[in-house]
C-alpha cells in the first residue's frame, strides 16, 4: 500500500515550484482605474460628438432662421424699390412736369420757332434700354465659397491630389 | 452611512457617473415616448409647415423712353389679432379718424371673441396707404408707452392691431393712355388680372407665377424659401408725350365740334409702331371700378380697335390705289363728272349733288368727287377691286396687340349682301365698314413704298432679366413702291390745290378728308356724319400718320372743316417732339 502510495507520487516539476504569473499580474486597483478611465474616455468621445453635433445643429437653426429673416427682408426690400419707383413715376408724371415746367417759365414752342443744329455723330434719342439683350451672359461668381460646400473628405481628396499633381509636375 | 470597504472613491464616481448618464437617457428616453411628447409630435405635423403662395409681383408698363405707366406701390391689410385685444373702442375710434372706416363696423369686428382654430383674425381695412399706416404705428407706440401692454383696460391701447405689407397696381399717369394700357383689378387680391389693352393682352405675361408652398418652420429644415421671380415688364411703342399731346388735342376738338366722341392715332408707317391712340371716353386706371359708369352699353373701351364704323372717303385711297397699280387710271386721266353715276341700277351722286365737269384723278380726289371714284371702281372691275381691299386688310383683322379688336366682315361678290351697287358705295367708303386701326395698317402700304406693316404697341419686353425687342412685320405688299409714291404726290397736291386747313407750313403732308353719313333707323341722315382725315409725313420720308376721327360733329359735318384742323394740330406738335425739321431745313441737312 505504502509503496503504491510511493509509486503514485511523482517528483514535482522545477519549473511549477515558482510562480511565474505572479511576477507579472497587475495590481488590482490599476486594473480598475483603466476600466474607469477607458470608461470616462468613451464618455467623453460621446460628449465631444454630442457637443460637435449640438454645436452644428445650432448653427445649422439659427442659419436657417437667418434665411427666413433674409427672405422677409428680401421681399420687403423688392416692395420698397416698387414703391420707391411708383413714387418717383408719380413726382415726374407728365401732368406734374408739365405744371414744372410751366411754373419754371417755360412754353409750348412753335414749329417755327425752333431752331435745328446738326450735332455730328448724334445719331438721336435712344429708345429704353431697361436691360441687357438676350445673349449676353453674366459671369457670376459663387455665392457660397468651396469650403461651405464640400466635405472633409473631399477636401483631403482633394489636397492629395493637387499635392500629387505637384510633385508630378517637379520630378 | 458606512460605504463598504470594497468600493474605492473612484468606483463610488463611477457608479455615480453612470447613475446620472442614465438617468440623462432615461430622461432622452421619457421625452420621446411620454403622452407630451405625442402632443407635441401632433402640434408639430400641425403647425411645423406653412402653406405660403408665393406670387409674382406684377411686371411694369414703360412707354419707348422708360417713363413708367403702370408700376406697383406697397400698401398694407390692417385687421386684428382677437386674442390680443383689450380695447375694441380704441381701435375703431383709430381706425375711423385716420383710415376713415365706420366706427361702428369696425367696433363690431374688433369686439369679436377670441375663439382658437375659428375666429383668430379679422380684416378691417385693405389697400391702405403707407403714411396712414404710419399714423396708425405711431398712435399705437404712443399708447404703448402710456399703458404698457394694455394693462389697463381703460386707458386706450391699440394691442392687437396688425398690418401686412403687399403691392397694389397703380398708374402714376392716372388716364392718359388709358385705352391702350388696360387695367388690373387688384381689388381682387386672389383672382385679380388684366382687362382691355395691353394688361389684358399679355396678362399671362404680366402676371408671371401664383403658387402655393410649403414651407418648413424648423429652422433645421428651412434651406431656402422659395421666391417666384417678377412677371415681365413691358416697353411700349406710346410715346408719353406724344400721347399726351394727342389726348389734348382730341379733347379740344372734341369739345369744340360737339362731336359724341373722337379718336385720333399716330403710328409710323415704316414699322408699324403706333406713337399714340388716343380715343373718348377714358377714365382713371387707379379708379377702375368707374368702368360701367363711363363705357355704358355699347361704348368699347378703345374705339381706334373696337368701333367699327364707314369711314367714307378716306376709302378712296384704297380705290385708287388699286386703280393706279394695275394701270387702270393714271394721275392725270380725264374724266367729266356729270353728277351722277348708274351703277346697279342706283344713282350714285357727289357728297354736294353737284357736277364738277372734267377733272384728272387728282381733282378727283381733291374734291372728293363720289361720282369719279364710282366711274374709276367700274373700270377696274369687280373682281380687281375687292382683290385689292382684301390685300389692304380690309374685313380681316390686323391683330393688333391689343385686346378687344374687332372686325366688320367685307360683304363680296357672291355673297347673300352683297349687291351691284356696293362695287360704287364701296369704292367711297360707304356700305363697308372699318377700324381706324385698319385704315391705317392699310394706308401704311401707301406711305410705306407699298410695304405694309402690322401696328403693334409692343416695343420690347423684359423677361429674366433679358431685353427682348420686337421686329417690324410687313404683313403685305398690295402695291407696288411706284403706285405708292404716285399716290402720296397726288395726294399732296390735292391738299395743296385744295389750301386745305390740314396743311402744316414748311412741312409737305399727304392726307385724305372724309365725310361719312351715318345710318339712322336703316337710312343715311345727312345731319349725322363720322368726320375723318388720314394723312402722313413729310410725304418723301414719312414718319408719322395720323389718323383722325370725329363721330357726329355738330359744329359743321364736314371732314375737310373739323378733322382737317385736327390733323394740322396733331402735326404741328408731332414735328416738334420728333424733332423733324422742316422740308427745306431736312433736305439742306441731307444734301450736305
Amino acid at each position: 500500500m505504502t509503496e503504491t502510495a510511493n509509486h503514485s507520487r511523482r517528483p514535482t516539476p522545477f519549473w511549477k515550484k515558482f510562480n511565474f504569473s505572479q511576477a507579472f499580474k497587475q495590481a488590482p486597483w490599476r486594473s480598475q482605474i483603466q476600466l474607469v478611465g477607458l470608461f470616462l474616455l468613451g464618455l467623453v468621445i460621446v460628449m465631444l460628438v454630442a457637443g460637435i453635433y449640438l454645436s452644428i445643429s445650432g448653427q445649422a437653426a439659427e442659419a436657417g432662421l437667418e434665411t427666413f429673416n433674409l427672405s422677409y427682408e428680401r421681399r420687403s426690400l423688392e416692395r420698397t424699390i416698387a414703391d420707391t419707383k411708383a413714387q418717383l413715376a408719380l413726382i415726374t408724371s407728365s401732368s406734374v412736369m408739365e405744371q414744372r415746367a410751366t411754373a419754371m417759365g417755360f412754353e409750348p414752342v412753335d414749329p417755327t420757332n425752333v431752331v435745328y443744329v446738326v450735332v455730328p455723330g448724334y445719331t438721336g434719342r435712344q429708345t429704353a434700354i431697361l436691360a441687357p439683350p438676350p445673349g449676353i451672359t453674366e459671369t457670376q461668381g459663387a455665392v457660397v465659397k468651396n469650403e461651405y460646400r464640400e466635405s472633409l473628405w473631399d477636401w483631403l481628396f482633394q489636397g492629395i491630389n493637387r499635392l500629387s499633381t505637384s510633385v508630378r509636375g517637379t520630378s | 452611512m458606512r460605504i463598504p470597504k470594497s468600493l474605492t472613491r473612484i468606483q463610488i464616481l463611477g457608479i455615480a457617473l453612470t447613475l446620472f448618464a442614465g438617468l440623462i437617457v432615461f430622461q432622452m428616453i421619457n421625452i420621446q415616448t411620454s403622452a407630451h411628447a405625442k402632443n407635441l409630435n401632433q402640434w408639430a405635423q400641425n403647425y411645423g409647415y406653412q402653406v405660403t403662395t408665393i406670387q409674382s409681383e406684377r411686371g411694369y408698363i414703360y412707354d419707348r423712353w422708360g417713363n413708367l405707366l403702370a408700376g406697383n406701390k406697397e400698401v398694407y391689410e390692417v385687421g386684428v389679432e382677437l386674442q390680443y385685444v383689450v380695447n375694441p373702442a380704441a381701435i375703431a375710434s383709430a381706425m375711423a379718424s385716420i383710415v376713415g372706416s365706420d366706427y361702428t363696423t369696425i367696433l363690431g369686428e374688433a369686439s369679436q371673441p377670441y375663439v382658437e382654430g375659428q375666429s383668430v383674425y379679422v380684416t378691417l381695412a385693405d389697400f391702405v396707404d403707407s403714411d396712414k399706416i404710419a399714423e396708425i404705428d405711431k398712435l399705437k407706440t404712443e399708447y404703448n408707452k402710456s399703458n404698457p401692454n394694455g394693462q389697463n383696460q381703460i386707458l386706450p391701447s391699440l394691442l392687437g392691431l396688425v398690418w401686412t405689407a403687399h403691392l397694389q397696381r397703380i398708374y402714376p399717369e392716372n388716364d392718359l393712355a388709358s385705352n391702350v394700357i388696360g387695367f388690373y383689378s387688384y381689388l381682387d387680391r386672389e383672382n385679380g388680372r388684366g382687362y382691355n389693352g395691353v394688361e389684358e393682352e399679355y396678362n399671362d405675361l404680366l402676371a408671371g407665377i401664383k403658387e402655393q408652398v410649403l414651407i418648413p418652420l424648423d429652422p433645421y429644415d428651412l434651406q431656402a424659401i422659395p421666391t417666384a421671380p417678377a412677371g415681365a415688364s413691358l416697353v411700349l411703342t406710346i410715346d408719353r408725350e406724344i400721347q399726351r399731346a394727342t389726348e389734348s388735342i382730341l379733347d379740344k376738338a372734341v369739345k369744340s365740334t360737339g362731336s359724341v366722341n373722337g379718336t385720333i392715332v399716330v403710328m409710323n408707317p415704316r414699322n408699324g409702331e403706333i406713337l399714340a391712340m388716343a380715343s373718348t371716353p377714358r377714365m382713371n386706371l387707379n379708379e377702375y371700378w368707374n368702368y360701367s359708369k363711363i363705357y355704358t352699353a355699347g361704348v368699347p373701351f378703345n374705339k381706334a380697335i373696337s368701333q367699327v364704323y364707314e369711314p367714307g372717303s378716306v376709302f378712296k385711297i384704297f380705290t385708287m390705289a388699286a386703280a393706279l397699280d394695275t394701270n387702270t387710271v393714271k394721275p392725270d386721266t380725264g374724266f367729266v363728272d356729270t353728277g351722277v353715276i348708274e351703277v346697279g341700277g342706283v344713282d350714285i351722286y357727289n357728297w354736294d349733288r353737284g357736277a364738277w365737269g372734267p377733272q384728272t384723278m387728282v381733282g378727283c380726289l381733291q374734291h372728293s368727287l363720289n361720282v369719279c371714284l364710282s366711274w374709276v371702281a367700274t373700270q377696274l372691275g369687280t373682281t380687281k377691286f375687292y382683290e385689292y381691299l382684301d390685300r389692304f386688310g380690309i374685313g380681316h383683322r390686323t391683330n393688333i396687340d391689343l385686346a378687344g379688336e374687332e372686325v366688320y366682315p367685307l360683304s363680296e361678290p357672291g355673297d347673300p349682301t352683297w349687291y351691284e351697287v356696293n362695287l360704287a358705295t364701296n369704292s367711297f367708303g360707304q356700305g363697308v365698314a372699318v377700324t381706324p386701326i385698319q385704315m391705317l395698317m392699310g394706308a401704311s402700304a401707301i406711305a410705306n413704298d407699298g410695304k405694309m406693316v402690322a401696328p403693334h404697341v409692343l416695343k420690347a419686353y423684359i423677361q429674366d432679366g433679358k431685353q427682348y425687342n420686337t421686329n417690324t412685320q410687313i404683313v403685305g405688299m398690295p402695291i407696288t413702291a411706284d403706285t405708292a409714291h404716285t399716290l402720296t404726290n397726288m395726294l399732296v397736291t390735292s391738299l395743296k390745290q385744295e389750301s386745305s386747313d390740314a396743311l402744316v407750313d414748311g412741312y409737305s403732308v399727304a392726307g385724305k378728308t372724309g365725310t361719312a353719313e351715318i345710318p339712322v333707323n336703316g337710312e343715311y341722315s345727312s345731319s349725322q356724319t363720322n368726320a375723318s382725315f388720314i394723312g402722313w409725313g413729310p410725304s418723301d420720308d414719312p414718319q408719322f400718320m395720323v389718323y383722325v376721327w370725329l363721330e357726329k360733329p355738330a359744329t359743321n359735318i364736314w371732314g375737310s372743316v373739323v378733322a382737317a384742323p385736327v390733323f394740322r394740330d396733331e402735326v404741328k406738335q408731332l414735328v416738334v417732339l420728333m424733332n423733324i425739321p422742316p422740308d427745306s431745313v431736312r433736305l439742306n441737312l441731307q444734301g450736305n
